[in-house]
């Protein structure tokens, strides 16, 4: 079944709009690292943190003690409904599923609330932050603030779960009774987590990320969301799935490895379910670690010919958010039909890597690959009409 | 509200069989063991040990005994290093498998609320304490939710992708849910569907924290209730096309007929006293199915035993159904959140198996505001046809799945 993207919503480190972040990109900008501190040791880490000019206007009195995590896929929720000129009310909000994709959930929080037991015992333990600890809690506050009273699901994964998450939106959709679903990507960066991805040598001490190199120097993280409006082809009219408007082909149910060094594999099984001989471009979710060299050798052997390109130097790995963030990417990529500069490649990588702002006029369709980094995969194809 | 609004609703199409089950809970250790406590109303709530509870008002919880759980561990240094959810999980898809080895997975959909929580409780006192973090490694990457899934997979030797649904305490029965509406839809003919939970410290103490949990006997229903107790667990339900599993000449244990879903959104952790989004639920739970409210033979229900959860279930039950009989098997065993509804599936397939009605244990006194047909205290043998079963959650979530007995 195919599905049209109605609306897309943005929220990242180089800002906050869909075109004004595309922008950016093609002009090859990239996120200025800020460093975090880590509270027992003070050992430090880089990150792209998204400016707290872009969230001003995202305030609702759900939003009040809520974490960044909740912030950002409210903002981006709401650009992307707004961005499809779809106005939920009484009667279309009941055809309208969410599905959110969350990696590492609300670790600020997660962390306070522990914190506090392990310091002061669990009498000190916060009623107010416990429920903001729970993975579906950014979930329920932008269904509280959309009215959405159906079908919420927050699905969990590593950095391939966005994708997942539009599969499972595919699969929801079969559902004649849906016209509509919001898929949101989201995560918020905390120094716990890059002491966890520091130990489990994945990190690099600071920026940049060197997509596809020969060293894994290792990956900066950052946050952000990113939202997508899906609607059901069937049901537009032909204006609205006209000239110029994107659906998603085909969702891949994705995969697992269960080492790294068995990555690659799955990367071509997934490739070739999706490959149908027209594939233009690949927004690859490499981001300077094992995931490049699984990616590499995949899009090698699959799709020699297509565009390869990663944002990921520019605007750090998302994990929860960053599926969600490459099909944005593809969209844009086929619709202003130019790609960013893929930035601080090596020349010599063996992949089509546009290394400065290309065009890419006759681009039709992109594969959207992630490779996560806790063992899962996952892939799709979309397509411009 | 209209049917042609309802997002539940859609055309039926294929039947969904549940070929096979597999369980670990504090009842047992596989289907034979539950269904022996269940059919005792086995208080398996016990003293937690595993961590402090001395600031906690609550000191019990419903776990799987160690050495039981760690009977069937995987040999070797990577079964040491394995999560005790990820060995709750390799034993129920043990068990599933040894009934349909050749049930060939799709796809897996697995709910969960806290994946491998206490090992990130452990990662973090650690670095706290500037103690030792040579396991630090081992830690992070047995943490994340799929990883159990994930184990159990590899333990069984199959490899199908894996959706982990954490829709809080509704998000084992959402994943049978989600798994059921995509057997029916057509577009996957087998799923392994289900949830897990562990008991971890910071969970324990969350619900402490909200005055959720009891220093007493957990009592749904009760006039006298004071709050739930914890639980733990995993439970996985093989769900395939039922004319496909015929066609091997696979057993059938069951069908699963309906799903429903609605999000109210009242209280991040409070439901709506009105009890409008668990009517929701099991409303489109019974349009899904195309049965009605009198044909439902029993109610496995939410039932945490929370004055207010009981309240608002309760309301919603006695205003949709005219006395059916209903019990919470979490009286025996605590909540398991993200397991619970997998694992309420699974003591719903059993009392459809050998017709009776699981009881709802320490019962003393009828709440006077609900008009409710409790099962108190003991089993009772009865014909069963149709049973419904809830779970509501965090964030107003909320979900209902109808399983009818099968006759080939």
């Amino acid at each position: 079944m195919s599905l049209a993207i109605a609306g897309m919503g943005w929220v990242t480190p180089l800002g906050s709009g869909v075109d004004s972040v595309w922008e950016r990109l093609l002009y090859g900008d990239e996120a200025s690292a800020t460093t975090i501190s880590e509270e027992f040791n003070h050992r430090s880490y880089n990150v792209f943190r998204v400016p707290e000019s872009v969230l001003k206007g995202a305030a609702h009195p759900r939003l009040r003690r809520a974490s960044a995590i909740s912030r950002f896929a409210a903002a981006a929720g709401l650009d992307a409904l707004n961005a499809a000129g779809l106005k939920l009310d009484s009667q279309n909000v009941e055809r309208t599923a969410l599905i959110f994709a969350i990696s590492n959930g609300g670790v600020i929080y997660t962390k306070r609330f522990y914190r506090d037991i392990v310091n002061e015992g669990a009498q000190s333990a916060s009623p107010l932050l416990f429920p903001e600890t729970v993975f579906n809690a950014p979930a329920s506050h932008l269904a509280a603030i959309l009215g959405i009273s159906g079908a919420t699901y927050t699905l969990v994964g590593d950095g391939a779960v966005g994708l997942l998450a539009i599969k499972m939106a595919e699969d929801l959709m079969a559902n004649e009774a849906l016209d509509h679903c919001l898929v949101v990507g989201t995560e918020e960066i905390d120094w716990l987590l890059c002491d966890a991805y520091q130990r489990w040598r994945l990190l690099c001490r600071a920026p940049p990320i060197e997509p596809f190199g020969k060293h894994k120097r290792g990956m900066i993280l950052s946050e952000g969301a990113g939202a997508i409006l899906l609607a059901r082809l069937p049901r537009r009219s032909a204006a609205e799935a006209g000239e110029g408007s994107f659906t998603i082909e085909c969702a891949h149910p994705g995969g697992y490895f269960s080492r790294r060094a068995e990555a690659e594999e799955t990367l071509k099984r997934i490739l070739r379910d999706l490959d149908q001989g027209e594939i233009d471009l690949v927004i690859a979710s490499a981001n300077g670690t094992f995931v490049d060299q699984a990616e590499c050798g995949a899009l090698r052997a699959v799709v020699p010919n297509a565009f390869v390109y990663t944002a990921k130097p520019a605007l750090g790995e998302s994990v929860g958010a960053a599926g969600l963030w490459q099909i944005i990417l593809a969209a844009q990529a086929l619709r202003s039909a130019e790609l960013p500069p893929v930035l601080h490649a090596g020349s010599a990588v063996s992949l089509r890597l546009p290394l400065s702002r290309t065009p890419i006029a006759r681009a039709r369709h992109a594969i959207v690959l992630s490779c996560g980094l806790n063992q899962q995969a996952a892939g799709l194809r979309l397509a411009i009409r | 509200m209209a049917q042609s609004s309802n997002p539940n609703e859609k055309k039926v199409s294929a039947r969904v069989a549940v070929v096979a089950a597999g369980v670990v809970s504090p009842l047992g250790v596989g289907l034979t063991e539950t269904v022996d406590s269940l059919r005792k109303a086995r208080d398996c709530v016990t003293r937690v040990t595993r961590f402090s509870v001395a600031q906690c008002r609550c000191k019990t919880a419903g776990q799987v005994p160690d050495d039981r759980l760690l009977a069937g561990k995987e040999e070797g240094r990577r079964g040491h290093r394995l999560h005790r959810a990820s060995h709750m999980m390799i034993q129920a898809f043990k068990e599933v498998l040894t009934q349909e080895p050749q049930f060939k997975p799709e796809l897996t959909v697995i709910g969960t609320t806290s994946g491998g929580m206490s090992y990130g409780e452990h990662y973090y006192r650690s670095l706290r304490r500037a103690e030792e973090l040579r396991h630090a490694p081992t830690w992070i990457a047995n943490y994340p939710a799929q990883k159990p899934v994930i184990d159990a997979e590899e333990a069984v030797g199959i490899s199908a992708p894996c959706q982990v649904i954490a829709n809080a305490c509704a998000s084992g029965t959402n994943a049978i849910g989600h798994a059921f509406e995509c057997v029916r839809s057509g577009r996957y003919r087998r799923i392994l569907a289900g949830g897990y939970d562990a008991v971890s410290e910071m969970v324990f103490v969350g619900f402490d924290s909200l005055q959720a949990s009891t220093p007493e006997k957990c009592r749904p229903f009760d006039r006298h209730r004071t709050g739930m107790v914890l639980g733990e667990g995993a439970a996985i339900l093989a769900l395939e096309n039922l004319e496909l599993a015929q066609e091997r000449g696979a057993p059938v244990l069951a069908e699963i007929i309906g799903y429903g879903i609605s999000t109210d959104n009242f209280h991040i952790t409070q439901p709506n006293p009105s009890g409008v989004g668990p009517r929701q639920a099991m409303e489109r739970a019974l349009q899904s199915a195309q049965v009605s409210a009198n044909e439902v033979d029993y109610i496995n229900a939410h039932g945490t035993a929370t004055v207010f959860n009981d309240a608002a279930e309760g309301k919603a039950i006695s205003g949709l159904f005219n006395g059916v009989p209903v019990s919470s098997t979490k009286s025996m065993m605590g909540h398991s959140l993200g397991a619970a509804g997998a694992v309420e599936a699974i003591f719903c397939l059993l009392a459809l198996q050998h017709q009776f009605l699981p009881s709802n244990i320490n019962f003393t006194a009828s709440d006077d505001d609900l008009d409710l047909n409790i099962v108190a205290n003991e089993t009772r043998p009865t014909v069963l046809r149709i049973v419904l079963s809830n779970s509501f959650g965090f964030g107003g979530t909320n979900a209902s799945i109808l399983m009818r007995s099968f006759k080939a």
